[in-house]
């Protein structure tokens, strides 16, 4: 059987502190485009100057940046603001009315997915249930606009958990081909993450040694799994992860015959320029990865 | 662009007229990887030389409005881009001396999808930067 190819992006969050101190937009582009990626993720109140309402000037210099290096807009990231002041929870019609503004800009921009992180109300992260009718207001301006919503399964949330369980349910009950499921490569992370300057073992949260998601989980939710952010935090010299099992991951999205974008999301050290190599050492593995399992399975 | 360091050489000075200063400020870059609605920032910790100004009492110039603590933590419709640096406005009697000064912030924001337990999150960074007579 004929694999499906991955696409390859990368999520501008992977330049965090070197964006806007040492990197503009055009580096960052530049950067993306000689790796021969294709993608490029933003986070809306990060990227786009004048978020909410980007200059006109703007959009036109975003439009031939995209051009100029061969780039397509993937993902779009937003928040769910929930807890909007200290004394007070975002209503659903006001969650409703800041995702629908995102939704907006995002098509502007040309983004066809679009991330709201939503909001949490207990300490195994239960999203605001608000984010039930603030998405459900939206299906319908998403439709219009071509945009899928997906929130993210990020760590320590698994694959399966009652909160991914109610993203899926939500699909089912409303039949929205507008929303889906992101998947956040750290839930597959198995080795501890190093420590911060400072933090000592009393201070560590478990999630940060790793959730060991078994990567073959994926194959039950890849129906409704629209996009993936290839987190990381470490790649040495050799081409090896320290955290994340790429050997295993790629193979089992490959398996659910996976055909998106796998978009980079170093969050590793924020030492300068750090970032730039980081990512290129994950395109190179993660493209060796896949050549290696299309010619085992050619074999 | 900004500078890497959360504050910024450039903008520390006093306040008033000499031999009248009222206070100081400083420029301060957002230490988050996104901007954030002006509410979800509360305050700044500064201590400068061993001296602390507590975050209640400072003042806050965000995305061009001037704010203290309480109205920033309502201003629910203000923004703080990231590529722009707040102005922090700390009320000190005869300002801070000519000079180099050893200057610590303790920058509080608040991010809703972290458990509130975790709340708020505060970023500490010294530097040594200097007031210069204008």
């Amino acid at each position: 059987m004929s694999t499906v190819p991955f696409r390859y992006g990368v999520s501008l969050y992977s330049f965090t502190d070197d964006f806007g101190t040492v990197m503009t937009l055009d580096d960052a582009c530049a950067a993306i485009a000689d790796l021969g990626a294709t993608g490029i993720e933003i986070l809306g109140e990060a990227h786009v100057p004048g978020y909410p309402d980007p200059s006109p000037a703007w959009i036109d210099h975003w439009r031939a940046l995209l051009q100029r290096h061969r780039l397509e807009p993937t993902n779009f990231g937003c928040w769910l603001d929930t807890r909007l002041t200290v004394t007070r929870n975002m209503t659903a019609t006001e969650g409703a009315a800041d995702l629908a503004r995102d939704i907006r800009l995002a098509a502007r921009l040309g983004f066809p997915f679009v991330r709201p992180k939503i909001g949490v109300v207990s300490f195994d992260l239960v999203p605001d249930p608000i984010w039930e009718e603030a998405v459900e207001r939206c299906l319908e301006l998403a439709e219009r606009s071509n945009v899928v919503i997906c929130p993210e399964i990020h760590a320590p949330t698994p694959i399966r958990h009652p909160v991914v369980d109610a993203y899926r349910r939500f699909i089912e009950r409303t039949g929205t081909k507008h929303f889906r499921l992101l998947i956040d490569t750290g839930i597959f992370q198995d080795r501890p993450l190093p420590y911060m300057p400072g933090e000592t073992p009393e201070m560590r949260r478990d999630f940060l040694n790793g959730i060991h998601v078994d990567p073959r989980d994926f194959l039950e939710v890849a129906p409704q799994v629209c996009f993936i952010q290839a987190k990381f935090h470490e790649i040495d010299t050799n081409l090896v992860d320290q955290q994340i099992p790429w050997e295993k991951i790629v193979p089992a999205l490959k398996q659910a015959r996976y055909g998106g974008y796998l978009s980079s999301e170093y969050e590793g050290e924020r030492a300068p320029w750090k970032s730039l190599e980081q990512v290129r050492r994950q395109h190179a593995l993660l493209r060796k990865l896949e050549r290696e399992y299309d010619a085992r399975q050619g074999a | 662009m900004l500078e890497r360091t959360l504050v910024q050489t450039t903008g520390f000075h006093n306040h008033g007229p000499e031999g009248r200063r009222s206070g100081f400020e400083f420029r301060l870059r957002l230490p988050n990887y996104r901007g954030m609605r002006a509410s979800l920032f509360d305050g700044v910790d500064v201590t400068v030389d061993g001296e602390r100004f507590g975050f209640e009492s400072n003042h806050y110039l965000v995305g061009g409005r001037e704010y203290s603590l309480p109205a920033l933590r309502e201003a629910v419709d203000g923004r703080w881009p990231l590529g722009e640096a707040a102005v922090v406005r700390v009320p000190k009697a005869g300002g801070l001396a000519v000079g180099v000064h050893e200057i610590t912030v303790g920058v509080r924001i608040r991010q809703p999808y972290i458990p509130i337990e975790f709340q708020p999150s505060v970023i500490v960074e010294s530097r040594h930067a200097t007031v210069v007579l204008p």
